[in-house]
């Protein structure tokens, strides 16, 4: 009941919909049913005065008509016009549509200075229509403000589209409405009086107008100056940022500036290639709003174009490190460091090597430094070090080198090499020297060993800079050149065919070799079964032919017997003896046996078990 | 018997090749070793090139004519190829003393530590392929014995036992000598063979943070490559990439042909 109730108020309040759409279609097909008559152009400008280097944004609006026809470039001398775009907006109020179109061009200023921009001619429907002359002031930027002390923004951008002058700078699109600039950079530095060799922290940072978001980045950070040593930057933070009301994109670099040389050093800009999308030109008779809600919110006539944002020049005044107080130990370093050091292998074999290893921890140019001074080095035969850096840092401006000593004992040592390294300190403006202590240990030298060649000696003196010269002019002690030759393989004799097919040999042998004794094995027990069966067989043949003696054939019977199996017939063996001793050492073994006794006896053995 | 003459008939001529190609280049070791003692070390050292460049000694090469060849090195002045060419002589013959007293020398001059294990130190004694050929002969007589005397009668426990153990001992000796020679670790080992100390980098690039240096001379593990960047280890502390230019593989290209 309740459900047959509430489809009709439904029905109800949906009912309205039908009739306006029906009326909005057929206000739709009915020509010229909208503000006939009611034409109207006009032409405006973003800013009536920007700075040399900036743009503009003229926009022309037209209302009151279907369609109209703009021109592309608007010539003034001194000045680039040129469309970027078109939108149109439909209302209906009382029943009564009217559409208003607005077509957008940038104002590139080529020179400072007062300009016109003249009358425009429109053709509509209703037919030509002009605007009001309009005028427009560019400032010499040179003089202009800025915004922040730090920011220089001058966007030279050679590839956009119609314009001749790439290297003009700019800063802002016609597209932004409250103005602001399209990117811009800004540099900072910690400090801008530093000593040679100090590293100084430097902020980059570069701002892109987040209404334009497609910007990609085609370069790395350039710092267009000599006698600056620039460390490798690493990837950019990103961030949002509004200035001016203006949400920006920021790309932040940090690296590490330094310089060699004393004396001033300009730069005039660090610059950052990228690449930018702008909206391009929308063909005379498209739509461009409706263009782009048919694409789903891209702009189907972007532009990419390369773009370089620089910084405001930068001044830079580097000091030369004092002579005075330069300890001879220092090497270049300059920073703020600490020093530390451990023996590795406190008791090598005689004659090993023991491995000192020197840390230096801080902030500071580990890149140039110098390894540090071995001290009291009697008995020992040092070596350059090996380095190594751990950074804590992404620049490289923090963190602990070691410098690795090969030290070998010339002498029964029970300490090793001290240590000293020296740097200059840019926050107190004076040299320090770090040391450290001899570390025991306990070394002694080959017993026996061939004397140290002459390159050792040449080369037992630290180096500075911790990189070791391998050249050796070597004179070479008793090396004598050998005059035997003996061949080897490069491979092992595991890794090699022959050792493989000798050891399947191998194999196969012992195979073989285990068949063959089986067989012997078998053959020799078929062998003994054999001649047995043969002897029984010899035996019974002589004892039936008559041709034995008595004792003889007792012999016969009782070899018979043993044949046959001894411990199954014991009693009949027993029986055999005493009648073969009892003729063999009495009388009538040498007679042949009667007829009867034979019988007997060949009865007895054939009644005789025999063995399985 | 007709086995045994193939064998011999095969063995004669293993032998007369040897002996043919060491009297082929005898008399240019001759001429050689005349340059080397006579202080002309460059040309000593080209005609030991020569000589080893043999399309003979590609598989088989002598460790003799590797240290003269590093003999020739120093003299010139380079110490680092000299420690490469020692290193040769001493994977071909790890037993070959003048090689290792000028390898150590010529390693403490360059600030390398000389690490050895303990069966480094026991390859310097007895060669790896006496492991490996007098445990393969051992190993296989035990299996031989073994068979033979566990088929015979009367069976005799003592000895059984006694092959046995000689076939674990043999085998056994075989696997320690083949896993643990030289010329096996050698194929992923090279030496640091630029002058200048190259930098490690975290990645295969100039401009990728350098990680420390290796000295030259020094043996590295090649752990990966990739086209002209090559990842290395010199130690537990110091893995990296340098570029493959700066090291040398200790295997000469053709021992791997």
């Amino acid at each position: 009941m309740i459900g047959k109730l509430v489809r009709p108020m439904q029905l109800l309040k949906t009912a309205w919909i039908l009739p306006i759409a029906l009326l909005i279609f057929l206000s739709a097909l009915v020509p010229n049913s909208h503000g006939a008559g009611a034409v109207s152009v006009r032409a405006e400008l973003s800013r009536p005065e920007i700075n040399a280097g900036e743009a503009a944004e003229l926009q022309i609006n037209v209302s009151g008509a279907d369609g109209a026809k703009v021109p592309q470039e608007i010539a003034v001398e001194g000045l680039q016009i040129r469309l970027t775009g078109q939108s149109t907006q439909v209302q209906m109020v009382n029943f009564k549509v009217t559409s208003s179109a607005v077509y957008s061009y940038i104002v590139m200023p080529q020179r400072a200075g007062k300009f016109t921009i003249p009358s425009i001619s429109v053709q509509t429907d209703q037919g030509t229509m002009q605007t009001r002359p309009l005028t427009f002031s560019v400032v010499d930027s040179s003089g202009a403000g800025q915004p922040s002390s730090a920011a220089a923004p001058s966007f030279p951008q050679p590839g956009m589209p119609g314009f001749s002058q790439p290297s003009r700078a700019v800063r802002q699109r016609s597209d932004s409405p409250n103005g602001g600039q399209l990117a811009f950079g800004e540099i900072t530095c910690s400090k801008k009086t530093f000593y040679a060799g100090e590293m100084i922290p430097v902020e980059i940072r570069y701002y892109f107008n987040a209404n334009y978001p497609g910007v990609r980045v085609t370069s790395n950070v350039d710092f267009g100056s000599e006698g600056l040593l620039v460390e490798r930057t690493p990837d950019p933070k990103q961030s949002q940022e509004d200035r001016d009301g203006i949400p920006y994109l920021v790309l932040t670099y940090h690296t590490l500036l330094s310089a060699v040389k004393p004396g001033p050093i300009d730069i005039p800009f660090v610059k950052l290639q990228t690449q930018v999308q702008l909206p391009g030109a929308v063909p005379p008779g498209f739509d461009a709003q409706l263009i782009q809600q048919m694409m789903g919110g891209q702009n189907p006539f972007v532009q990419t174009r390369d773009l370089t944002v620089k910084t405001a020049p930068l001044h830079l005044e580097v000091l030369p490190l004092p002579k005075e107080g330069k300890p001879a130990s220092f090497a270049g370093a300059v920073g703020q460091f600490d020093i530390d050091a451990m023996v590795a292998n406190p008791k090598p074999a005689p004659g090993d090597p023991a491995m000192l290893t020197i840390k230096i921890g801080g902030k500071g140019n580990f890149k140039a430094m110098g390894a540090p001074v071995l001290t009291e080095t009697d008995g020992w035969r040092t070596y350059p070090p090996a380095d190594k850096f751990d950074s804590s840092d992404a620049l490289s401006y923090e963190g602990v080198k070691s410098f690795d000593f090969t030290l070998i004992a010339q002498e029964q040592k029970t300490n090793s090499p001290g240590s000293e390294f020296s740097y200059f300190d840019p926050v107190a403006e004076k040299y320090v020297t770090l040391a450290t202590k001899p570390l025991p240990l306990k070394a002694s030298p080959a017993s026996g060993a061939a004397s140290p060649t002459p390159i050792a000696a040449a080369q037992s003196t630290p180096q500075q800079g911790g990189k070791p010269s391998p050249t050796v002019t070597a004179k070479v002690g008793e090396g004598e050149p050998l005059s035997t030759m003996t061949l080897h393989s490069w491979k092992t004799p595991a890794q090699r065919s022959e050792f493989l097919i000798a050891s399947l040999g191998m194999l196969l042998a012992s195979v073989s070799l285990a068949g063959i004794l089986q067989f012997r094995r078998y053959q020799t027990q078929q062998g003994s079964a054999s001649s047995r069966r043969r002897r029984l067989a010899s035996l019974w043949s002589s004892l039936n032919s008559e041709s034995l003696d008595a004792a003889a054939s007792y012999d016969a019977a009782l070899e018979y017997v043993e044949l046959l199996g001894a411990s199954e017939n014991e009693a009949e063996l027993a029986a055999l003896t005493a009648r073969r001793d009892a003729l063999k050492y009495g009388v009538g073994g040498s007679v042949m046996l009667a007829g009867e006794e034979r019988a007997r006896l060949i009865e007895t053995l054939r009644k005789l078990p025999h063995k399985a | 018997m007709m086995r045994m003459r193939s064998f011999l008939y095969l063995l004669f001529i293993g032998f007369s090749f040897s002996a043919s190609l060491r009297a082929a280049v005898s008399d240019d070791l001759f001429t050689a070793n005349q340059s080397l003692s006579t202080g002309h070390p460059a040309e000593a050292l080209a005609a030991y090139q020569s000589m080893l460049d043999s399309p003979d000694l590609s598989k088989f090469s002598s460790p003799e004519l590797w240290y003269n060849r590093g003999l020739a090195e120093e003299r010139s002045g380079d110490a680092i190829k000299a420690s490469l060419s020692y290193r040769r002589a001493l994977l071909l013959d790890p037993t070959l003393l003048p090689a290792q007293t000028r390898l150590s020398s010529l390693l403490a001059s360059l600030g390398i530590p000389a690490s050895k294990n303990w069966t480094d130190r026991l390859f310097l004694m007895l060669h790896p392929d006496l492991f490996i050929l007098g445990g393969a002969i051992l190993g296989w007589l035990g299996v031989l014995l073994f068979v033979f005397f566990i088929l015979s009668t009367p069976r005799r426990p003592g000895l059984i036992v006694l092959t046995l153990l000689a076939v674990i001992l043999g085998h056994g000796l075989t696997l320690f000598g083949a896993w643990n020679d030289p010329r096996r670790l050698a194929t992923d080992e090279a030496v640091v063979t630029v002058r200048n100390a190259p930098t490690l980098r975290e990645t295969p690039a100039d401009s990728s943070k350098a990680d420390g240096t290796l000295a030259p001379g020094s043996l590295v593990t090649i752990l990966s490559r990739n086209g002209a960047w090559w990842k290395v280890s010199g130690g537990a502390a110091s893995t990296g990439w340098i570029p493959s230019t700066a090291i040398t593989p200790l295997l000469p290209a053709a021992a791997g042909s």
